[in-house]
């Protein structure tokens, strides 16, 4: 494999990120500092117009990557630090100008909501006969893990952090049809079998805001780090996305009439499951129904305990296994699976205001290894048994027993193997020029990274105040040392 | 079927043209790299021509790229240059074909697949290539490649046929085995030979 210039491995990256923090602290850093917040302070003096927006953006960062060299902090750089500094600074301002420029016109949130509900319908009929997927490679419960992967896309601001969620799903994927087509004896798989299970899981993740979130990485991701592989699987998902607005009866290979019910039963399905939340009218069948209520109520109880799981479990754990625990045993064909309900409250949280309030009774969530003193490991691990004992009491309520959920844990651990290190990809959307030779990675530093970004954006939201505060910068960067 | 998994992969070493610098489609005048886009019906055996051509570089069982619909692989050439192709799958089923300008967008060569044994893959060929000569970059090069040529005894679109529509369409036309790797270097170089070299230095 050709080596070398692999300035974003995974295990870089977030060192990078934490270098890019550091320099922005120096006083010499002070006008490159300023540059940037009159470049954002701009945005808040202007409506919203998604194409002026992201050509200026563009070319904000790209004189910006020009004026590294000059730049006191970076002078002096290699190529590969300054291409490092510039994902720095694609993520720094887009972190900024998110709220300002995500979803930022009524026609983005109306197709949101368009796809969304098309998705839903979508996702309670679609078998993958439908999309021409050939039964040996059909994998449902494996493919949860890269809806998994697909649903954190909202757990990011910045573009090459959403951007990694579509690979990291595209990965998964890959290696499991990989694997099939070995057991099969078949030829290696190419598009053919790529693409019509990337838009099954679509289809099923249903992430809320897709369309937003393809918008968003194609208008501020930097032009000339959306290339080559990065930019083959983005297109990817842009055609699915493009596939599955145009869905009819014939593209699923079935009459339109028959689609046409099939829709109507679906949507009737999904009011018919609000409608037993308000006045529990259990219908055909009482047993789903009554768990489906109990979902409902468990997603709209304030216990965050569940949806901060992946954030707070970070250090060092395989994260996917974590996540598998959730997702366990749950039918594909569930409207609500626990991951939906954690993927749902991390979003609401993410936008929510009191969040500060929220975490209050979590002392640790903000915690740093080096504050803890050993008189806090028993209230910690008090907090630590509270935690399972409401995860299992949950996942029960969710009608997943606890024997269920290891034997899941211990069959989906086996298909991990499958899927080994998706969190790699992230070297291709950092380093396109190398696709082909993509050095291996610690898992362990990348999901880390993860965590700590997920972690990052709620300390983001409860710890830092208003981004008009010119002080913001500083406080910002003095808050997330722990990147590393 | 159309190309072999069974042959263990050679560990040659990759050609070494691994620029740091990401350019957006041309590195240099000696070296540059091109988007080439497969089309084709589903099952002619457009990922494995594209597996036997980076079987050098490629393994089966290797993780380190996103998956074999997207490969790159660097051509050495006589004049010293280099060409990197970055190859595009496309998902031939007749469903997804309204999806394909997505993917032959900028796409500086175009590789329409068929298979020998199937007139019906010949015809959808004939479909793509009137779709790139429509929709696609006017310089476009495009090669028709009939695939499986081991299975000759099966024969259904005889080449002589194939070769008059290349020559009416100007393309290349050429047969190819992806099984015994018969002709398929030559399938790429040729290209390469014919795609316009960049201007600047």
């Amino acid at each position: 494999m050709e080596g070398g210039g692999d300035a974003f491995g995974s295990s870089t990256a977030p060192l990078a990120w934490h270098d890019f923090l550091e320099r922005m602290r120096q006083p010499s850093a002070a006008e490159f500092v300023r540059s940037i917040k009159s470049f954002i302070l701009t945005f808040s003096n202007r409506a919203p117009d998604p194409e002026k927006d992201s050509a200026s953006v563009q070319e904000f960062l790209e004189n910006m990557e020009g004026a590294f060299r000059a730049h006191t902090p970076w002078a002096g750089s290699s190529d590969e630090e300054l291409e490092s500094a510039g994902e720095g600074l694609e993520k720094y301002v887009m972190t900024k100008l998110f709220n300002r420029v995500f979803a930022s016109v009524p026609e983005d949130v109306k197709s949101d909501e368009e796809l969304f509900e098309k998705m839903s319908l979508l996702q309670q009929f679609i078998r993958p006969e439908n999309l021409d997927i050939k039964p040996e490679y059909q994998n449902e419960t494996s493919w949860l893990l890269a809806q998994k992967e697909l649903q954190k896309i909202n757990m990011y601001k910045a573009p090459r952090d959403k951007l990694s969620c579509i690979l990291n799903c595209c990965k998964v994927i890959n290696n499991l049809l990989l694997n099939a087509s070995i057991v099969s004896n078949d030829n290696p798989p190419g598009a053919d079998e790529f693409l019509p299970v990337l838009i099954y899981v679509t289809i099923k993740a249903n992430p809320p805001q897709l369309h937003s979130n393809l918008l968003y990485i194609q208008r501020y991701r930097r032009q000339t780090r959306l290339v080559s592989e990065a930019q083959y699987f983005f297109t990817n998902i842009l055609s699915a996305e493009s596939f599955i607005w145009n869905i009819d009866g014939e593209s699923l290979s079935m009459n339109e009439l028959d689609f046409q019910r099939k829709m109507d039963w679906a949507r009737e399905r999904l009011l018919g499951l609000s409608a037993d939340l308000e006045n529990r009218d259990n219908q055909a069948n009482p047993d789903v129904q009554e768990r489906r209520s109990q979902n409902l109520k468990a997603n709209r109880s304030s216990d965050v305990s569940l949806s901060l799981k992946d954030p707070i479990q970070g250090s060092g754990q395989d994260m996917r296994r974590d996540n598998d625990v959730s997702v366990g045993g749950k039918p594909v064909e569930r409207v609500q699976s626990v991951s939906d309900l954690e993927k749902k409250g991390a979003t609401e949280l993410l936008n929510d205001d009191d969040l500060n309030k929220k975490f209050q009774e979590y002392p640790y969530l903000f915690a740093r290894a080096g504050d803890l003193t050993i008189a806090d490991v028993e209230s910690l691990l008090n907090s630590y048994k509270q935690l399972v004992v409401r995860y299992v009491a949950l996942a029960q309520g969710m009608g997943v027993s606890p024997e269920t959920t290891l034997a899941q844990t211990a069959q989906t651990s086996s298909d991990l193997v499958a899927s080994e290190e998706p969190e790699n990809v992230s070297s291709v959307v950092n380093n396109n020029d190398n696709s082909e030779g993509v050095s291996k990675t610690s898992d362990d530093v990348a999901s880390d990274n993860y965590h700590t970004e997920a972690y990052e954006q709620m300390t983001q939201k409860t710890a830092v105040g208003s981004s008009d505060d010119p002080k913001v910068t500083k406080d910002e960067a003095l808050h997330h040392p722990e990147n590393a | 079927m159309g190309c072999s998994s069974s042959l263990p992969a050679t560990n040659a070493g990759g050609g070494g043209l691994n620029n740091v610098n990401s350019g957006n489609s041309d590195i240099d005048s000696k070296n540059f790299r091109v988007k080439l886009v497969l089309l084709g019906d589903s099952g002619v055996g457009k990922s494995c021509i594209v597996l036997r051509f980076v079987r050098g570089q490629f393994d089966p069982t290797s993780k380190v790229t996103v998956g074999a619909s997207f490969l790159s692989q660097t051509l050495a050439l006589e004049d010293s240059t280099t060409v990197k192709f970055e190859i595009w799958d496309t998902a031939g089923q007749e469903r997804y074909a309204a999806l394909a300008p997505l993917y032959y967008r900028g796409a500086g060569a175009a590789i329409v697949v068929y298979d020998i044994t199937s007139p019906e893959s010949f015809n959808k060929a004939q479909y793509w290539v009137k779709e790139l000569q429509k929709h696609g970059g006017p310089d476009m090069i495009m090669a028709l490649v009939g695939n499986k040529a081991d299975l000759h005894e099966n024969r259904s679109v005889s080449s002589q046929e194939a070769q008059e529509y290349a020559e009416r369409n100007s393309m290349f036309f050429i047969e190819t085995s992806a099984k015994t790797a018969d002709n398929i270097n030559q399938l790429f170089e040729e290209i390469a030979k014919r795609l316009p070299r960049p201007t600047s230095s």
